[in-house]
């Protein structure tokens, strides 16, 4: 149990502690089981097998893939799943699978394959975490893996156009996170008040959805909107990773502190606005009651006025 | 499909009611179809005899080109043809005939999980058994896929399907799998849907929804399918509620309608 449990993965950004969801996945059910796991991030180190990432390190094993890496530290004991009935954990293979065929394709449209995304955040992100040579070469290799994953999997006749595969997963993603959300309801975790692997697994698809800034953003609009999911994404930050975050959190708080300021100005704003309207009124000439039968004959009168001015 | 064309479709779909004539296309039964499409096939089958349409099963050798997404089973119903499961449950429910109405969002959220499981596992497991195991590829597989066509084409055929599939086993990760890990996958799926299931008649207690008839065909399939061994069927053969499952929606749908097909041997 005191082995030292090793994890290699990418590191993060926007609030997050992983950017890449399979990392993200590793750790929150490390956070959830209690592992003791120590993290090394592989930004800007020369790694042999970065494709791999996350890969868990113990003294005799080397454990590759999320769902080997979860069955891995089950075996050493670490099980979020302990309180789960029989029918629970079916329902999470279920819903993981869901996850898997119906949001990946999109989410991986999102970061890799959306060209404004890809070009402005995505690239640049893990260019700059990775050393030179590999930078020019790594980024391009996942961004095409992962468009062929896509066409492989839903690329099927009768969608012959990427537009319309691209039409046909951003369906399939928003009716998964509507089912999710569904599922979710009011309750504070998937199965009751613990966490345990589904959760891991969804917050792992969710968070960098959720937070990551992109310029085409329709999924990330349509998370938004799924309040119990956001919340959901934010309760695990909070609680889960905020000691870890370590350098982010007062960051986080200087970010309350600047929204509280931008609130605080845009009232006083508003305020002055409201008072010069009020003065603008006041300051107006104030135009005596104009009495109803002279109405009628002004206006006529400036008719004939304008009309004779008119006239050249 | 954009959504335009979808709702113009199923606007056809719902004008007319369902016809005497419809019918389900697949490969030959006896020399040519395999594991997987048979499945898929006894999916749809099950599902129309479970909400009572009447169809009529044809077998011909070209059925995959055929079909408008490349995929078998495909219905052909008035002047329409649709295929895969997915689909003809949402052109039946356009006419009108639903299984899962009475289930409420969670429940239906549950099913489509379910469903992607059974896709995701069992099919993957069941293609990569015909395509990836070198055994079964060149026992059974290659043999099968191309025996309508002659010489050399069916060779051509058949590498050119394998060649495809092996490139989906890799992109999504299963191309390094060995025969054992995909069968304890499959051990893992088959205990999911056997704690599902649990003592119910069927997985949403007493009416069969479409989950059930995905979940038969399945695993119908892979118990009365003769392959080089029997380790997928006895994987199956573990959890006695699914084969009861089985028994049952066999009886119920298909022996008391005459359609008499092989009955499961329970050893």
């Amino acid at each position: 149990m005191a082995a030292p449990l090793e994890l290699s993965c990418w590191g993060g950004g926007w609030g997050l502690p992983s950017v890449h969801s399979e990392s993200l996945v590793v750790m929150a059910y490390a956070k959830f089981s209690g592992a003791p796991l120590k993290v090394n991030v592989i930004d800007n180190t020369w790694r042999g097998s970065r494709g791999d990432v996350p890969i868990l390190t113990t003294e005799d094993n080397i454990v590759s893939q999320p769902a080997k890496i979860l069955n891995f530290l089950r075996k050493q004991k670490y099980n979020a799943d302990y309180e789960l009935s029989a029918r629970q954990g079916a329902d999470t293979l279920a819903y993981i699978a869901l996850l898997e065929e119906k949001l990946l394709p999109a989410v991986l449209h999102t970061f890799w394959v959306e060209n404004d995304n890809y070009f402005t955040v995505t690239k640049p992100w893990f260019a700059s975490r990775i050393p030179f040579p590999l930078s020019l070469i790594l980024p391009g290799r996942m961004s095409k893996g992962a468009l062929n994953r896509i066409l492989l999997t839903r690329g099927e006749p009768p969608l012959y156009h990427l537009q319309e595969v691209e039409a046909q997963i951003y369906r399939d993603a928003k009716e998964c996170l509507n089912l999710l959300s569904h599922r979710l309801g009011t309750s504070q975790f998937f199965f009751g008040d613990m966490p345990s692997t589904l959760d891991a697994y969804v917050f792992g698809f969710l968070a960098p959805l959720y937070k990551v800034r992109f310029p085409k953003v329709q999924l990330q609009e349509h998370l938004k909107q799924l309040s119990n999911l956001c919340r959901f994404c934010d309760d695990i930050l909070n609680s889960y990773f905020r000691h870890s975050l370590g350098g982010i959190s007062p960051a986080g708080q200087e970010t309350v502190d600047a929204n509280l300021q931008k609130l605080t100005q845009l009232v006083n704003k508003e305020s002055n606005l409201i008072e010069k309207m009020d003065d603008n009124l006041r300051q107006s000439p104030q135009l005596p009651p104009r009495k109803l039968p002279t109405l009628k004959l002004t206006p006529a009168e400036e008719e004939s006025n304008s009309l004779q001015r008119l006239s050249p | 499909m954009s959504l335009v064309a979808e709702a113009f479709v199923s606007q056809i779909a719902a004008a007319e009611p369902w016809p005497e004539n419809a019918t389900l296309y697949q490969q030959l039964k006896g020399e040519q179809i395999l594991l997987s499409d048979n499945a898929a096939s006894l999916a749809v089958q099950a599902f129309l005899q479970m909400c009572n349409l009447p169809i009529k099963v044809v077998c011909r050798a070209n059925a995959e080109y055929m079909s408008p997404s490349g995929k078998v089973p495909f219905i052909h119903v008035g002047n329409q043809v649709v295929s895969e499961l997915g689909p003809i449950v949402q052109f039946v429910k356009a006419k009108g005939h639903s299984l899962s109405d009475g289930l409420d969002e969670v429940q239906k959220a549950e099913m489509k999980a379910y469903m992607e499981l059974v896709n995701n596992m069992l099919l993957t497991a069941e293609l990569y058994l015909q395509w990836c195991d070198e055994a079964t590829v060149g026992e059974i597989t290659h043999a099968r896929y191309g025996s309508p066509y002659p010489w050399p084409l069916n060779h051509i055929l058949a590498y050119q399907k394998q060649w495809e599939v092996r490139r989906k086993m890799k992109a999504i990760g299963w191309g390094k799998k060995t025969l054992d890990q995909v069968l304890e996958d499959v051990d893992q799926c088959c205990q999911a849907l056997s704690q599902r299931l649990g003592t119910q008649p069927y997985f949403f207690n007493k009416q069969p929804t479409e989950l059930d008839a995905l979940v038969f065909g399945h695993l119908y399939t892979i118990l009365t399918t003769q392959l080089t061994s029997d380790e997928l069927s006895e994987k199956v053969k573990n959890y006695s509620n699914l084969l009861a499952f089985c028994r049952r929606i066999e009886q119920h749908y298909f022996e008391d309608r005459g359609k008499g097909s092989s009955s499961i041997r329970l050893s």
